[in-house]
């Protein structure tokens, strides 16, 4: 029977399974980074790696983290929340990782946190965006990007100044469009602006030419552009070739500026973008050192430009963790997790100091990033007023 | 308009997909692959050395070419006494490799293709239409028709077209079977890459944009009746106008589903495809 | 096999909590049975009845869902929204199967892929519902009167029984006259039919048990990572069930397992073995490899390659387990 063959199958992994022991390795600290490698957003998990290495590198440069040494363990959640899921088990009890960083997407974020809770490790979010991800009760999350509403409030005092009357919203079918529209579209109908209409397009859809003519109907004066910026560069030439003459406003901060200006051309020409770091004028940023030096460096390194407007999340997540290890003096767990509370450190966005956000005793941490508007005029990304 | 340009490319896909499917009975997974590889060569030829744009098309398509000879001798050919669902594997596997080498060679970000028309619509009456839009759709009704040429008028072309009604027959009337097996993959190859040239600069280049041209391919094959070209060119171009239709009457998020429910309606309707003149059960 | 030979496998996995190494190793070996069983009820209809069916996450995902809203909405138990899950499934298969009662080959196949692309659609955009993108987080763990079945090693032996159930079932329609009409069917459905063989029920009555089955891993997966999202409907899940059934050997009731068992390792193994920049890379290759040198499938070839009795090749007429 063949159904021995299980058995053996099953009997031969085992094996392998149990004789194979934990990586272990007593000087380094590790730090675990889960981000999606492969994949649809590949590119901007990978410059989230990079700026994670950059840190790392920064710290272990400084002699590191209370004397040892920095170690990051890089695992590829494939754009697939299971993978997420797999990957901080597999860094929880094989590395035996004190802390995480990750997991970029709203949807891997939210799956690996069971296991955050399960054995008790500590993860920095540093790109996810649904509210739901801080708002759960799961006292293991600490979130140093800002969640879609926050964004908006970030946007409602340049509201005026832009002169939106009517906006339109134009997002990427996913947690991350569909929270970006409905943040942004409480904190207009707040200042008394008109919402007209809100259309989605598929995370891999190429052509969204029957989006836009329905938008080019509606009469408004604004376009609130939600997605990645591939599609924002698509969307941005057939706007142009459709005649869509509107402001458009890009939200999210993942835009990157300097890409759409190289792929899009005149038809970025323009725009205003909502990021999180401004790497063509690093020294407006909080930390003007800081963020002149991460500039420099990343360049040094050969990454490309537009990566940075990503780049650096990986570099703040990092650096958080380990501000946090260095107040609770070990690489354990709970202690990162209560250091957390206490940590108030400076990375290349601006200021990081985490405040309660959830229900009561089970807080998450939610840090109130810096958000900045430029806009691309002549060809070049400025400052807009 | 823009349906048709779609359309268009869709056509080139489903032609090269339904002759594979259709005269050797494999489930070519990689198709989307040589489809991305045909708008990664296109970008290497165009954008690191500069050539002429339809010489970056033509460079496409003779990699696409001589990547599926090879696949087909190596992989296919071994395996071509094993079932279908054996080969389909084999095609999964190359096209998770393929994908997968993309990424690690040029980089998950987005590529973009520069090519010499001015960006600037050209406006007929209501409609707007940019000029690179136009030139890939002459270059697709091109190499549409040259297919047929290909397929009607040369000896290669009747020897596929005998292969592909009575194997049997054919290899007693003196076809060699291996080199028509080996040229129809080389040939389906071919015309995807170039499909994935033509649309790589209306677009943008990354390594998964071929799973979703995959899928569509599929769909137009199937439209069309398997291993009918013509059936399959019109299926793709219907499939372009559908999708471009569609999405403005129904709302957006469900747009793709507009592809689906026709897909599913026809098969109902006429499950032979809307073009087949006789029925073929896989 | 022996006494012996029978007694100790059955042991090893009983206490298989107790000596495995570690709870990553648990996890894996509750992911590879979810999955067997998905390759269980893919085969069913893949390599029983002859049908592929491409659209298979559909049902996996259906089945996830409704187990999860049951659960979270309607507060139902565990114990409820399983065969709750299992039911929408099947419906769901019995939808496809009769929808596609004049579909063959390659175009039951795309009528299968369309079917999940629709479903997977409805999923995102139905927000009121699903809650689309966003997802479903917080899937309650199942609980037996006052226990939590949460821990990993006690969901073990959920899945484990499952499993059994799974390939129980399996084994039973493969060996009685139904099954015998599936192989029929696949062989020569002309044949069948001629001699009386109602083709038609028997295609549907596929469909329902393989996408019920699959509703039942679904909603075990759902309850066992808490979190459901429409990333289950993606077509890499589809692939995967494809490959664990045919690279295991379909048309065996053995096959589906080993394939699920190696192919939930093996990314795994990829993980701990080469950076991440090689994991996927390596894998396809693998996968060629595999094909190319084991094409009729893991367990049909080394059991004849080990010259067993009789060698259990899918083209033979009578089902062998």
């Amino acid at each position: 029977m063949a159904t021995r063959w299980i058995v053996l199958v099953a009997l031969v992994l085992a094996a392998i399974a149990t004789t194979a022991g934990p990586a272990q390795s007593q000087a380094l600290i590790k730090i675990g980074v889960i981000e999606p490698l492969s994949g649809p957003v590949a590119a901007s998990g990978n410059y989230v790696r990079m700026g994670a290495e950059i840190a790392r590198d920064w710290l272990n440069a400084r002699g590191g983290v209370n004397g040892r040494k920095i170690d990051l363990v890089i695992e590829d959640n494939k754009s697939d929340p299971k993978e997420a899921a797999s990957a901080a088990e597999k860094l929880i009890v094989r590395d035996r990782v004190p802390a995480i960083m990750g997991a970029w997407g709203s949807s891997m974020t939210l799956a690996a946190m069971p296991k955050l809770e399960e054995y008790g490790v500590p993860m920095v979010v540093e790109t996810s965006s649904a509210a739901s991800i801080t708002k759960r009760g799961n006292p293991w999350i600490f979130r140093i990007s800002p969640p879609s509403e926050m964004e908006a409030l970030g946007l409602e005092q340049y509201v005026d100044k832009l002169g939106v009357k009517r906006a339109d919203f134009l997002a990427v079918n996913t947690d991350w469009g569909r929270g970006a529209i409905s943040a942004f579209g409480d904190m207009l109908k707040r200042r008394g602006a008109v919402v007209g209409a809100a259309e989605f397009m598929d995370q891999a859809a190429t052509d969204m030419n029957a989006q836009l003519t329905k938008i080019k109907g509606t009469g408004g004066d604004t376009l609130f552009l939600t997605t990645a910026v591939e599609q924002i560069t698509l969307v941005m030439k057939q706007a142009q070739e459709q005649r869509l003459a509107r402001k458009i406003i890009t939200t999210g901060g993942s835009s990157s500026p300097t890409q759409l200006v190289k792929q899009a051309g005149a038809a970025a020409e323009g725009s205003y973008h909502i990021v999180f770091f401004m790497p063509w004028f690093p020294e407006a940023m909080p930390d003007g050192k800081l963020a002149r030096m991460f500039v420099d460096e990343w360049s040094k390194r050969g990454h490309p430009f537009e990566g940075l407007t990503e780049g650096f999340r990986g570099h703040d997540g990092i650096a958080t963790l380990a501000e946090a290890i260095r107040v609770a003096g070990k690489d354990e767990p709970k202690a990162i997790r209560d250091a957390l509370w206490k940590v108030s450190l400076v990375g290349v966005n601006g200021p990081i100091k985490f405040e309660k956000d959830g229900p009561a005793g089970k807080e998450s941490g939610q840090s109130k990033p810096s958000i900045f508007v430029v806009q691309i005029k002549d060809g070049k990304v400025a400052l807009p007023w | 308009m823009n349906g048709l340009v779609l359309g268009g490319t869709y056509a080139l896909l489903g032609i090269g997909l339904t002759l594979i499917f259709g005269l050797m009975n494999v489930v070519n997974f990689a198709d989307g692959e040589f489809y991305t590889l045909g708008a990664y060569a296109a970008f290497a030829t165009l954008g690191l050395a500069g050539t002429h744009f339809v010489a970056a098309v033509l460079a496409a398509i003779a990699c696409g070419v001589a990547l599926g000879a090879v696949c087909e001798l190596t992989l296919l050919r071994p395996l071509r006494a094993e079932s279908i669902d054996t080969t389909m594997l084999v095609m999964i596997g190359v096209w998770i490799t393929m994908q997968n080498g993309e990424l690690l060679l040029w980089g998950g970000v987005a590529k973009s293709i520069p090519h010499p028309f001015p960006t600037a619509p050209l406006v007929l009456g209501p409609v707007s239409i940019a000029p690179l839009r136009v030139f890939v759709l002459v270059l697709a009704a091109g190499l549409i028709v040259a297919s047929y040429l290909l397929i009607h008028k040369t000896q290669l072309g009747m020897a596929m077209r005998a292969t592909f009604q009575d194997r049997d027959t054919a290899a007693l009337m003196g076809v060699r079977i291996g080199r028509i097996h080996t040229a129809t993959f080389a040939f389906g190859s071919g015309l995807a890459a170039a499909a994935g040239a033509l649309l790589g600069p209306v677009f943008l280049v990354y390594p998964s944009m071929g799973d979703l041209a995959a899928l569509k391919a599929f769909s137009v094959v199937i439209l069309g009746g398997l291993g009918n070209l013509p059936g399959a060119t019109l299926g793709g171009l219907l499939l372009g106008v559908a999708e471009e239709l569609g999405a403005g009457y129904v709302s957006s998020g469900y747009r793709d589903a507009v592809g689906f429910v026709i897909i599913i309606l026809v098969l109902l309707l006429r499950p032979a495809g809307l073009f087949a003149k006789q029925e073929r059960i896989g | 096999m022996t006494r012996a030979g029978r007694v100790v496998p059955v042991l090893l996995a009983l206490t298989l909590p107790l000596w495995l190494g570690s709870p990553y190793f648990l996890h894996v070996v509750i992911m590879a049975g979810i999955f067997g069983i998905l390759a269980l009820s893919l085969n069913l209809l893949l390599g029983y009845t002859g049908q592929l069916s491409l659209g298979h996450a559909a049902f996996f995902g259906i089945g996830a869902y409704t187990s999860a809203l049951l659960t979270l909405r309607l507060e139902w138990s565990f114990w409820l929204a399983l065969p709750g899950a299992v039911a929408a499934s099947g419906l769901a298969g019995w939808l496809i199967g009769r929808l596609a009662l004049k579909l063959r080959g390659a175009y039951f196949v795309l009528v299968t892929i369309s079917f999940a692309g629709v479903i997977a659609l409805v999923s995102v955009n139905w927000m009121d519902v699903t809650n689309g993108p966003l997802g479903l987080p917080g899937v309650p763990a199942p609980a037996l009167g006052p226990w939590s079945l949460r821990a990993k090693s006690v969901y073990y032996y959920l899945v484990l029984v499952a499993v059994l159930l799974a390939y129980l079932v399996c084994r039973r329609l493969v060996a009685s006259r139904i099954g015998r009409a599936f192989v029929a069917l696949r062989e020569n459905e002309a044949l069948a039919e001629s001699v009386g063989v109602d083709v038609t029920h028997y295609l549907v009555l596929a469909a329902v048990v393989s996408a019920a089955m699959a509703g039942m891993a679904g909603s075990l997966y759902a309850h066992y990572t808490r979190f459901v999202s429409p990333e289950v409907f993606l077509f890499s899940y589809t692939v995967t069930m494809v490959i664990m059934v045919v690279a295991g050997g379909k048309g065996t009731l053995a096959g589906p397992l080993v394939g699920a068992l190696i192919f939930t390792a093996l990314p795994e193994a990829l993980r701990a073995v080469t950076s991440w920049q090689w994991q996927m890379l390596a894998y396809g290759v693998l996968l060629v490899a595999l094909v190319f040198f084991l094409p009729r499938g893991i367990v049909p070839q080394l059991s004849a390659a080990i010259g067993g009795r009789r060698r259990a090749e899918p083209a033979s007429p009578t089902p062998r387990s």
